[in-house]
């Protein structure tokens, strides 16, 4: 039985060794920058941009009470229902009883990350309801059993021909890997669905406090076809979604888009309070939000880290991250990826199942200048691998081992002479011949590096000759 | 099943309010440097370059007349098949110039359907900084604007806003996030990048917006 920290350090050095993995994501990240620089100008000052989006969240977050009875006021008052889910396996038993009790044999999901959170299309399954996936993304994950790679865009790491292989083995009528073709295969299986689902489930990029509206993003529409046609819509959201005013939007839509995909701004913004309304054409009947706590409250008490909570999911720290370049998105063994996954893993899942992830960085800081919201990222990491040596359950060996650093570096006597043995006991090992041999005492590094070379003289030493000199 | 609700909404209300008692900082913001985006000097020349951009068709015309012409123009570019238009008074009285002998079914009869081959709408503004189109459930209902693979919003010049703010500004006036159960900001047609990140047009949404824009 591995933990997750040695199965994570095992898929982590498989994927960085993956060339063809890491050729996929290159040339989707290139994309990805090149949009990006171009969407950039939009923004006459980004900085200004980012400073709103973090001040927008900061007042909905440190006023959450607030705000969320707010929302929940208006919402009902437009005919919805809110559902107050203080855990996964609350959220998960309310969407699948409602699905019972109405007969719901199918669903169309749009892309949500809150519901792989709570895994709830497993759940539905189970009760023998066919759950279709209608992001294209999300649908070709699905079709291989996978979670998502990438908050944004799940099927990153696939080439268009192992698309064109999996819908031949599971849609077929496939005639070649042309994109367009493959989105046409797409279309025509699950338009079907969409016009005979009873019900529709959705995540929310936002939650409108004063107009009692859910904000959903998306590009292909998918999210507004589940959300129109079926009799009864669900949209599960975190507690921290909320945010105070519609007018929010008009900064927080383009900026999304920018860092999520490089848009000015995304095709459908669509934003949905309650069922169809009386007076209206179409629309579903019910309409029922599913507020997630889930561990959010635990976070939100820790003022150090509650910025974590203005985060929205836009997926820009993955993109940058140089670690997440190499070692890819299933690595981390977690719903959440890449630096804003380390981050908020260890609150929402453990802190001993996922405080490993937050040593994997090497805190160069990208994920911090990406972020839209500007969460501090990197120092939230540092804060993680603090708490994790406090209270976690770290290695005796690591402690001892810190402990003898920690009194060689506090007497200069004692530093120049570790300093020196070890230089000297290298210089023998590698006399030997011992290199890159499991007897290497720098075995770990040059296990993948070229082993260094020794330096004569420390720098010190060289410090006191040159500076004599002068 | 409220009862349920209930509890779970006081403890969750509960450890927020207590988590709260303490507070966190706010990040000092940087030196003012101007407005977030450019100002817009001309609405209609912006509107059209993001159509160009976001590859709306946007179609200018001189009066509500040359309107329904340049409707029946590009239903004359689609197969055969009914279509779907809201029913509004605008769209009645131009309906006989552009037909051509289609079945129409009016926003009124109910929902769109599977079939439709086009929509017809109209909007409630028009957004220059974006070249986007903001439609409400009044505008045909809540499926209209993407059940069918080609959409037509018909708009005359004074629903052009200049940017998002003035936007929602128009919204609010008007209350139409009271009086409507979605609105939408519509931007280019439905559109993928999830297979190596190559844009493809029309994934689920239509594959054709086209704004018909009356002087």
């Amino acid at each position: 039985m591995s933990t997750p920290a040695q199965e994570f350090l095992r898929n982590a050095a498989t994927k960085s060794a993956d060339l063809a993995h890491r050729r996929t994501i290159r040339t989707g990240i290139d994309h990805y920058e090149a949009a990006v620089a171009r969407t950039g100008a939009r923004f006459q000052d980004w900085e200004a941009a980012r400073q709103r989006l973090h001040e927008v969240k900061w007042e909905a977050i440190n006023h959450l009470d607030k705000y969320l009875v707010e929302f929940e006021t208006r919402l009902k008052e437009r005919g919805g229902h809110v559902y107050w889910a203080e855990t996964a396996e609350d959220a998960r038993r309310y969407i699948a009883d409602l699905a019972a009790r109405n007969n719901v044999r199918t669903v169309v999901k749009s892309k949500s990350m809150v519901t792989e959170e709570i895994d709830l299309t497993h759940t539905l399954e189970k009760d023998g309801v066919k759950v279709y996936e209608t992001d294209l993304g999300e649908m070709i994950v699905q079709l291989r059993n996978e979670p998502p790679y990438h908050l944004m865009t799940p099927a990153m790491h696939l080439t268009r021909a192992e698309i064109a292989d999996l819908f031949r083995e599971k849609l077929g009528g496939v005639e070649s890997d042309d994109p367009q073709h493959l989105v046409g295969i797409a279309r025509r299986a699950l338009r079907k669905a969409f016009f005979s689902a009873e019900m529709g489930i959705s995540g929310a990029n936002f939650l409108v406090a004063d107009s009692g509206m859910m904000a959903l993003t998306t590009n292909e529409g998918n999210g507004r076809l589940g959300t129109s046609l079926p009799r009864i819509h669900v949209a599960v959201a975190g507690i921290e979604k909320v945010i105070p005013r519609m007018e929010d939007l008009a900064v927080i839509w383009p900026a999304l888009a920018r860092s999520a995909v490089g848009q000015p701004i995304a095709c459908y913004n669509t934003l949905i309070g309650g069922p169809r309304a009386p007076h209206e054409t179409d629309g579903p009947e019910e309409f029922h939000l599913v507020l997630l706590d889930n561990g959010r409250s635990e976070l939100l008490a820790d003022p150090e880290q509650r910025e974590v909570l203005h985060c929205i999911r836009c997926g820009a720290c993955l993109n940058v991250c140089p670690v997440f370049r190499k070692i890819g998105g299933h690595s981390y063994g977690a719903v959440y990826g890449g630096p804003i996954g380390s981050v908020l893993m260890p609150h929402l899942g453990g802190l001993n199942k996922f405080q490993h992830l937050s040593f994997a960085s090497s805190l160069c800081g990208a994920c911090t200048d990406a972020c839209p919201v500007k969460i501090d990222l990197h120092h939230h990491l540092l804060q993680n691998r603090r708490n994790a040596v406090q209270s976690a359950d770290r290695p005796a060996s690591e402690r001892a081992a810190f402990g003898l650093w920690s009194w060689v570096l506090k007497g200069s006597g004692r530093f120049a002479f570790f300093g020196a043995a070890a230089r000297a006991l290298l210089r023998v090992a590698y006399s030997l011949g011992l290199a890159r041999t499991p007897l290497d005492p720098l075995r770990p590094w040059t296990k993948a590096h070229a082993p260094p070379e020794i330096p004569a003289k420390s720098f010190r030493e060289l410090w006191k000759e040159q500076r004599g000199a002068s | 099943m409220e009862q349920a609700e209930n509890s779970g909404r006081d403890r969750i209300l509960a450890r927020v309010r207590s988590a709260l008692r303490k507070t966190a900082p706010k990040h000092a913001a940087p030196a003012p440097s101007g407005p977030i985006f450019a100002p817009i000097t001309d609405s209609l020349d912006r509107f059209q370059k993001e159509c160009a951009l976001n590859l709306t068709e946007c179609v200018i015309t001189s009066d509500m007349g040359a309107s329904a012409a340049a409707v029946g123009e590009v239903l004359a570019s689609i197969p055969a098949g009914g279509i779907f238009v809201q029913d509004a008074p605008q769209l009645r009285r131009i309906v006989p110039l552009w037909q051509q002998g289609r079945e129409i079914r009016w926003s009124s009869e109910g929902g769109p359907l599977e079939s439709s081959q086009a929509t017809v709408t109209l909007a409630e503004s028009l957004v220059a900084q974006t070249g986007s189109v903001f439609v409400s459930s009044s505008c045909g209902g809540r499926g209209a604007s993407v059940a069918a693979p080609v959409h037509i919003v018909v708009a005359t010049l004074d629903q052009l806003v200049s940017d998002l703010e003035a936007a929602f500004a128009r919204l609010r006036e008007r209350g139409a996030q009271e009086k409507n159960s979605m609105l939408c900001l519509i931007t280019g047609s439905s559109r993928t990048a999830d297979i190596e990140k190559i844009l493809v047009m029309g994934a689920h949404g239509p594959r054709r917006l086209v704004v018909v824009l009356s002087r």
